[in-house]
This record gives C-alpha cells, structure tokens and sequence, in this order.
C-alpha cells in the first residue's frame, strides 16, 4: 500500500519538481537540457500565464463562494423546511456523483450557441436579444463551467451543512429557547460555534475540488477560446499534451502542486483540531 | 445525532415549523420559502431533467429553435444509435445480420458497450486494489502505535488532495517507463493508489469505533492479529468494505485526466469516450445524452448503497454526525 502510494503519488510529485528545472519535449524526451530556472522565468515574464492566474482565481473564488452560500442555504433548507429531507439528499448528491464528463456534456449542451435551453431563456426572460455564442466568446467563456461547477459542488456542501445541523444536539436550541434567545441569536450562538470546523472543512474541500477540476472546463470549452477560459491544470495538460512541453508543464504543476499544499496544510490542521476535540471530550 | 430526542421534542419540532407558523409575517416567509426550494429543485434537477429529454428527442426536434421543453415525439432512435454504433464499431454486425436478420448500419462508430467493459474492468481493478490494500494498512494504522504515525497519516491525506491534473505529467512518463502506456493495467494501478488513501480513511474510522470486548474475546481464544483480521474483524466490517469498494470505483469510473493521457483511443474508458462524442462541430446532442444515460447508470445504482457513507467518506470521515 506504502509502496503502491509511494511509487504513483510521491514519486511523480518528486518528479515533477526534478523535471521543472529541465527544458524538455514529449516527444524528444532524452534529449532534455538542463535549463535551471529558465522554466520559472518564462511563466514569470509571459503573458498568458497573468490571464491563466487570474481565470483560476476568478474560478476558484465564485465557483467556491457561490457554492457555499447556495450549498448553505440549500442544506438548512433541507434540514428546516422539508419533509423526507434523507430522499433529498439522495437526489442532490446525483450531480455529484454523475460521471464528471456527464455532467459537463450535459452543461456544454444547455449552453451551446444555437441549440442550447439557456440562451432560449434568457431571451425568453428579455435579458439577451438574440442567441450567444457562450462557450466561444473570449469574454463569457469561463462563466458557463463556473455554472457547472456549481451545480457539482453545492450539493456537496449542502449536505455537509445537513450532516452538521443534523449533529447538533436539539436540546440545546430548547435550552436557548427557554432562556429566551431568538432565532437570530439562536444561529449566531449555538448552530454556527458547532459547525465551524464542518464549515470550515467543508469549504477547503470546495477549494480543492474546484482547484483541482479539469474535466469541466476541458469538456466546454478546452480552456479556450485563447486562454479565455483556461486555468492552471488545464494549462498544465495543453503544454504537455497539446504543445508537448513537458518542463513547462512540470513548472507549472509545481506552481499548482505549492498551492494546493498551502490548502492541504489547513485542512489537515482543521481536521486535527476536530479530531482533538472530538478525542477529547 | 438527533437520536436522543424523545417524542415530545420531536413534536415540538415539528409543530415550530414553518406549515404551522402563525406569527406575522408567515406568508412572506412561506412564500419565500417555497420560491427558493422550487429554485433550488430547478437548478439541481434542471440538468438531468434536460439530458433525460435529450436522449427521447429525434434528430429533428434537437435542432428546433426554440428547444421544446417536453418532447413532441418520443423516441428511442438515440439510444438505438449508440447500441447500433457498438455492434458496427465492436465489429458484431455481421453476427447480428445473420442472426436477426437485421443489417446494422450507423454513422457514429463509437462503441459504447465497449468502453464500458474497459471502465468496469479498470474500475473493478483499481476498486479490488485499492479496497485490498487500504482495508490492511487502516487495520495496522487503527490497531498498533508507532513512530511516523500521524506523519503518515497526513501524508495519505495529503496525497487525497493531490492527484489528477498536478501529477499527470510525471505519471505519463513513470507508466511509459514501466512499459505501462495504453493498457488497462497501468490505469489499474494509478486508480488503486489513487483511491486507497480514500479507503484507508473510511476503513480506519470503522475500525476505530469497533468495540474492543470483541477483540478481546478473540484474543483470549488464542487469535494471531492476522487470524482476527481474517475472521472477525473483516467479516464484522463487510458493509464498510462493500462501501469503500463503490467509492473507489466510482472514483475510477469518473476519472478523466490520466484515462485520457495514459490511453489510446482504442482502449479509452468511458469518460474520454464520452468526450469524443462531444467533440466536433455537428454534435449529436440526443446520441450524447442517451450514451450518457447508460454510462450513468452503475454510478447511480452504487449511489443508491453508499449514500449514507458519502458525505463521511468525503471528508475522510471527519463528520460523524
């Protein structure tokens, strides 16, 4: 297990590393050169990669945050308001689980400029005139896999914010009731204390699950047109197996693989502190 | 949990919510209410509502503008087209012509059917793996103390968060030097250990809550681990391995990335096969939707066993409820 980990996951991450310093091509791999810190330059000076570094922010930061607030909502709506709330989670975790390239088909389809149901409805709606071409408009590229995304990763969070309402003990809200706390004050003191490292776990998963997503952006819109709609992995797989630049490609998942350390690091130190707790009492 | 209130919290519960809420105000929330959850339904059900009408559309009625919300002829002709293109591309249509007497002809020649068999024998594969593997090393990570532990306890869940795009580059070169490229073994063994961190989470949690008077039982009739490992502990645990084995191979069966650099189109999954539907100018949508359909549907009947450890799984077990 050690070693199936070891030689599939840890050796690639330290090859990774070792290759970035190399200028090398996928086809010609034994003819790679040593280049230092040539590759690192190059991403640091170009311009795509600017355009590239903002895309995954925007991508990471309204796809994570919308799916937080509609995941959120939509958990305490199952939790507060619905009856046979379990069947409904069961529903909701269908966009999860479908096939990833599923679920963007079926997105890439909705979208699409002369057949897609969206562009019907937002002239039905009088918000557009006439038909867009979404999925190839350098300006609007990246939203409709943001939507997607979406639509992937708020029932997941949804249901986090089920599970951990559901854990909080009734009798505290009695307790609290009793002593005369309102609703509002009942959230503020009781349900979002408990909740804070499931949050708190929860949305550093969204992170990484967005951060991480490929497939959604790939299927749409391959990360174009231009680099319109491509982030970070998806620039790392164009410059490996498109442009077949695999020290570029390498740099680049450093770059992806340092960030995604930094959010690793505080779920693991989240997770700790839960697990702290939990031993402990 | 909520195991604890007694039929009388419960009522109160119950009779606080919104469908008896008398104070003023109650119809703006009530309205509020109901308008957000049919929001929500929409945007969630919406899709899949879409990709279920898709596949009955004709040719035809997919072109239409605007797209008809409910299908004005119902149709198979879409999913008739991807078996049709399974036989043609699996090369059975002579078998089926001189058996049914029907001649098969189709214009797509994707075979479906067989990227399904090449995804069910990696998944089953990486699942089988994984579950093998994990199952052992949660076993000694939950039962024995050393030094490293909780390094190497971080590291897996480390390594859970790093897969797919970061690594597919030193990945495609290791399984070329293995000698790896293009067989479904290579794509084993990346799914296997991608997956087994997800397994040793999930079964490490099970084997941590087991109750220890049954071990000792054991234990005072003279059990080697092993023997406790083979007789009580995993017989004990069958639905938690049974869960951990559809997690990994949902895991595997979705996975896009390494199914797409690690193989030719010959041996494509289905996630890449899918794709290559999706590609090109003239897309098919109703052919889309209907292989989507079928690829979709050991996902959903493993949704239906592993819904209760989804949510813990996730988040390696973190949320207990």
């Amino acid at each position: 297990m050690i070693a199936l980990v070891g030689t599939f996951i840890l050796y690639p991450i330290a090859r990774a590393i070792y290759s970035s310093f190399f200028q090398k091509s996928l086809l010609r791999p034994e003819e790679a050169q040593f280049a230092g810190l040539a590759n690192y330059a190059e991403i640091w000076g170009s311009p795509t990669i600017h355009q590239v570094l903002w895309n995954t922010f925007v991508w990471v930061t309204v796809g994570s945050g919308v799916a937080i607030v509609a995941g959120f909502m939509m958990g305490w709506l199952m939790y507060e308001k619905l009856p046979y709330a379990s069947v409904a989670s069961a529903i909701i975790l269908i966009p999860w689980v479908l096939p990833r390239v599923v679920g963007a088909s079926i997105w890439a389809f909705m979208f699409s400029g002369s057949q897609g149901i969206i562009n019907e409805l937002l002239v039905t709606l009088g918000l557009t005139q006439e038909y867009i071409v979404m999925l190839g408009s350098t300006d609007v590229s990246l939203w409709p896999p943001i939507v997607g995304m979406i639509w992937r990763l708020a029932p997941l969070f949804a249901l986090l914010t089920l599970t951990s309402f559901q854990g909080i003990n009734d009798r505290l809200y009695e307790a609290a009731r009793m002593d005369g706390a309102t609703p509002w004050e009942q959230f503020r003191y009781i349900t979002l204390p408990l909740m804070r490292y499931n949050l708190a776990i929860g949305f550093l998963l969204m992170l990484i699950y967005n951060i991480r997503n490929f497939s959604m952006i790939w299927v749409m819109t391959k990360g174009g047109p231009g680099v319109s709609s491509t982030t970070l992995p998806v620039m790392i797989y164009r410059q490996a197996f498109v442009d077949f630049n695999i020290g570029m490609a390498s740099a680049l998942s450093v770059l992806l693989f340092l960030v995604l350390l930094v959010f690793s690091y505080y779920y693991i130190k989240v997770y700790d502190q839960v697990q702290g707790e939990t031993n402990g009492n | 949990m909520a195991t604890e209130s007694t039929d009388e919290l419960e009522e109160f519960r119950t009779n606080t919510s919104w469908l008896y809420d008398t104070t003023p105000g109650a119809y703006v929330r009530h309205a509020f209410t109901a308008a957000s959850t049919a929001l929500v339904a929409v945007f969630v059900l919406g899709p899949l509502y879409w990709m279920v009408v898709t596949a009955f559309k004709t040719k035809a009625e997919i072109q239409r503008i605007p797209p008809t919300i409910v299908p004005q002829d119902w149709s198979i002709q879409a999913f008739v087209a991807v078996i049709e293109s399974s036989l043609q591309a699996g090369g059975y249509d002579g078998f089926v012509e001189r058996t049914f007497g029907v001649s098969v002809s189709s214009a797509i020649d994707i075979d479906v059917f067989g990227l399904i068999v090449s995804s069910l024998k990696v998944s089953v594969g990486a699942a089988l793996l994984a579950v093998l593997f994990g199952t052992m090393a949660a076993y000694v990570l939950s039962r024995h103390d050393f030094r490293g532990k909780s390094v190497l306890m971080s590291l897996l869940l480390a390594s859970l968060m790093f897969p797919g795009t970061a690594i597919m580059v030193p990945e495609w070169e290791l399984i070329n030097t293995l000698g790896l490229f293009d067989t479904h073994l290579g794509l084993i063994l990346v799914y296997g250990a991608m997956t087994s961190p997800f397994v040793v989470w999930l079964m490490k949690g099970h084997f941590d809550d087991f109750p220890g008077s049954i071990l000792d039982a054991a234990r005072m009739d003279q059990c080697s681990p092993f023997e406790m490992f083979r007789y009580v502990l995993v017989p004990m645990s069958v639905n938690s391995i049974i869960a951990s084995f559809i997690f990994a191979f949902l895991l595997a069966w979705n996975e896009l990335v390494f199914a797409l650099t690690l193989l030719s189109n010959t041996k494509y999954t289905v996630p890449p096969g899918l794709l290559t539907f999706v590609q090109g100018f003239n897309t098919q949508w109703n052919v889309v939707a209907a292989a989507s359909i079928i690829a979709s549907i050991p996902v959903l009947l493993g949704l239906a066993y592993i819904q209760r450890y989804f949510v813990q799984g996730l988040t390696g077990g973190a949320i207990k409820g």
